[in-house]
């Protein structure tokens, strides 16, 4: 049953393969810790750059899997030191971390991070490994009808755990998922949406579509930043950078169990590192918070959210690899990047290409090693990156976005299409929705499409067909349920006495 | 003041998207398709998808959200001066050439971003010289050398 991670191993272990998980945990680490970029931005803007070193794909997946681990990890020094989260899944880390900074322990904080992510991420991991098989092997008798089912209830599931607006979400992922149906529809040859452009016959090309959306309207976001002066600027000192052992016992209970819930929720599709942490912290803070210590620098606190979100950055590859559904958006941006090398992830993937599978399987386990080591020690000089000023970071985002586009276009177009999306990201991120959403619903929607459309060619047409088997009804009910009870939950309970809640 | 108005931004939006769900369907439906055995053609995707998508923006119409914090007029044009360098940087990355170009955009972006005059351009000098060096010779990727300069040599 394991034979796909031995030979992943074989794969992994290999010189290069090796160098790419360090060069991927260190490059990672460096962009998390960039502040105000998170993981997501930090794949977009490295991934172009791992195309041209012309990788095979399962190279390329271990090096951009290594940046999404690393810069999980590097995002949490933004939060700790400046109290400024790095990206969504960092906010909750911020609520223990930075009070444990200002009281002069930023060092052992940074150190504790380190240890409750990789405790979380090693839980995930091996949850990894025993699920996506089994998973896999219950996905073989998913028909293009139960994968339809599928993606409707991840959007779902996505419209009501991300993002504090579930209409934005919803819209977002719609927008997402048109984006996809531009350029030569496969089924007929039909051009859609494509307005006589030769460069949008194939689609918007899928690294023009993130770089934009990510990279550029980053950069315009942060100009907003530049001169506002509502955060603590201020660096705290570092003080001891090891954690000891007794700290690390301290805080065991929370890690193990935030290390279990966060790889749950980074299964469900759709529901990212954000949800995550915050579920582990509300749950630790609920079970161990006796003296009202959370929220004033208690280390349970930050071992919480830092073990529950890298458990779900790696649990989020269970649904990714298995049924080809991103759990979050940062695996869906992975998703697309193998779409680029004509890997579809999916049930077939552990028999058809077990050495992309199990090779990144077992990058895993190494880079998760990888970060602890280079973390630990490392610290102070990562913490160093946090310093470098917008006005250096800014310009070398634009230049590697330049590059990264043109280098696989040699073309203007595809350069004028990309600042055309940054803007487009920018109004959205300014008018409260998430990206990830759209992002997802670009890498799904043409699948979505596709498999619709073969379900009613295999029917003749016939609509029943989309809910008749066991799978997809019930997935349809799991999804109308996910819509449904958030809505219909409060009405319901705020009819009994209200006595209750006020005795809490 | 601003949370006393009625919240603008969120309707603004509804009606744009509304806008696009009836382009997206408008567009949809004057398809061409030719005759095909599948039942489901290429219209019914992006049919279904603008219904979708002007329902939701009904929502968003009759139960908008708050405004969020939009740049004020300062903020306003230094994010134009930005677009802008960004669109000369395209404009120019072929005809230019990588380097200049990108001494001229790294340092007024620098500036843009509160560099001193002196420091942005030390930082455009060095980012451009080395990102040059990185990319062509560590990474083998062919970056322009300008077509203007290929024409006057």
């Amino acid at each position: 049953m394991f034979d796909f991670l031995i030979d992943g191993f074989g794969v992994a272990l290999t010189p290069l393969n090796l160098g790419l998980a360090f060069l991927g945990a260190l490059l990672g680490t460096l962009f998390g810790a960039l502040p105000g970029i998170g993981p997501i931005n930090g794949i977009a803007i490295l991934m172009p750059l791992a195309y041209t070193l012309g990788l095979p794909a399962e190279s390329a997946l271990i090096l951009l899997a290594g940046i999404y681990t690393g810069s999980e990890y590097g995002g949490r020094m933004s939060s700790i030191l400046l109290n400024v989260p790095g990206d969504a899944g960092a906010v909750m880390t911020t609520l223990d971390g930075h009070p444990l900074a200002k009281k002069g322990l930023a060092g052992p904080a940074l150190g504790l991070s380190a240890v409750s992510s990789f405790v979380g991420a090693t839980i995930a991991i091996i949850g990894l490994t025993l699920f996506a098989p089994l998973l896999a092997e219950v996905a073989v008798m998913f028909g293009p009808a139960e994968f339809f089912a599928l993606m409707v209830f991840a959007f779902s599931s996505m419209s009501v755990m991300m993002g504090k607006d579930p209409v934005k979400t919803a819209i977002g992922a719609v927008l997402g998922v048109l984006l996809a149906t531009v350029g030569v529809d496969s089924g007929t040859g039909v051009m859609r949406y494509t307005f006589g452009m030769p460069e949008l016959y194939d689609g918007i090309d899928f690294v023009v579509m993130i770089i934009g959306l990510f990279a550029i309207s980053e950069i315009l976001l942060m100009l907003e930043h530049a001169n506002r002066k509502d955060v603590d600027d201020e660096m705290p000192p570092l003080g001891r950078v090891f954690v000891t052992l007794k700290e690390v016992l301290y805080c065991k209970g929370a890690m193990w169990r935030s290390g279990v819930l966060g790889f749950i929720i980074g299964v469900l599709p759709g529901t990212g590192a954000s949800v995550a942490g915050a579920v582990a912290y509300t749950t630790e803070k609920r079970l161990s918070d006796k003296n009202g210590t959370f929220g004033h620098g208690d280390m349970r606190g930050l071992a919480a959210p830092e073990a529950a979100n890298n458990a779900s950055a790696a649990g989020s590859f269970v649904p990714m690899l298995t049924l080809g559904i991103p759990g979050s958006g940062t695996t869906a941006v992975l998703l697309g990047a193998l779409m680029l090398y004509n890997i579809t992830p999916g049930p077939m993937m552990f028999t058809e290409r077990p050495e992309v599978a199990g090779g990144l399987i077992a990058s895993l386990y190494i880079g998760n090693i990888v970060l602890l080591a280079l973390n630990l020690p490392l610290a102070g000089v990562f913490a160093r990156v946090l310093t470098i000023p917008r006005w250096v970071l800014v310009p070398a985002i634009a230049i590697l976005a330049f590059v990264g586009v043109y280098q696989l276009h040699s073309d203007l177009t595809a350069i004028y299409l990309m600042l055309i999306i940054g803007v487009f990201g920018y109004l959205l991120r300014k008018l409260g929705f998430s990206l990830a959403p759209v992002i997802l619903g670009y890498v799904l929607g043409g699948l979505m499409e596709q498999n619709l459309r073969r379900a009613l060619s295999i029917s003749g047409g016939d609509v029943d067909i989309l809910w008749q088997s066991g799978i997809s009804l019930g997935l349809w009910i799991a999804a109308a349920a996910l819509l449904v009870l958030p809505w219909l939950v409060p009405k319901l309970l705020s009819k009994k006495p209200r006595e209750k809640t006020q005795q809490d | 003041m601003s949370h006393l108005q009625k919240p603008v931004a969120d309707r603004l939006l509804g009606i744009v998207l509304i806008g696009l769900a009836a382009f997206v369907a408008v567009q949809a439906i004057q398809l061409e398709v030719p005759f095909s055995y599948e039942p489901v053609g290429p219209r019914a995707f992006p049919l279904g998808l603008s219904i979708l998508l002007a329902g939701l923006s009904l929502v968003l119409i009759f139960k908008p959200g708050a405004d969020g914090h939009w740049p004020n007029r300062v903020l306003s044009i230094r994010l134009l001066l930005v677009l802008g360098l960004l669109l000369a940087y395209a404009m120019l990355f072929t005809r230019l050439g990588f380097v200049p170009t990108s001494l001229m955009v790294v340092a007024a972006l620098a500036r843009l971003f509160d560099a001193t005059w002196i420091k942005a351009l030390i930082t455009g000098v060095l980012m451009s010289a080395c990102s040059y060096v990185l990319f062509t010779e560590g990474l083998g990727i062919a970056l322009p050398t300008g077509t203007w300069l290929a024409a006057i040599t």
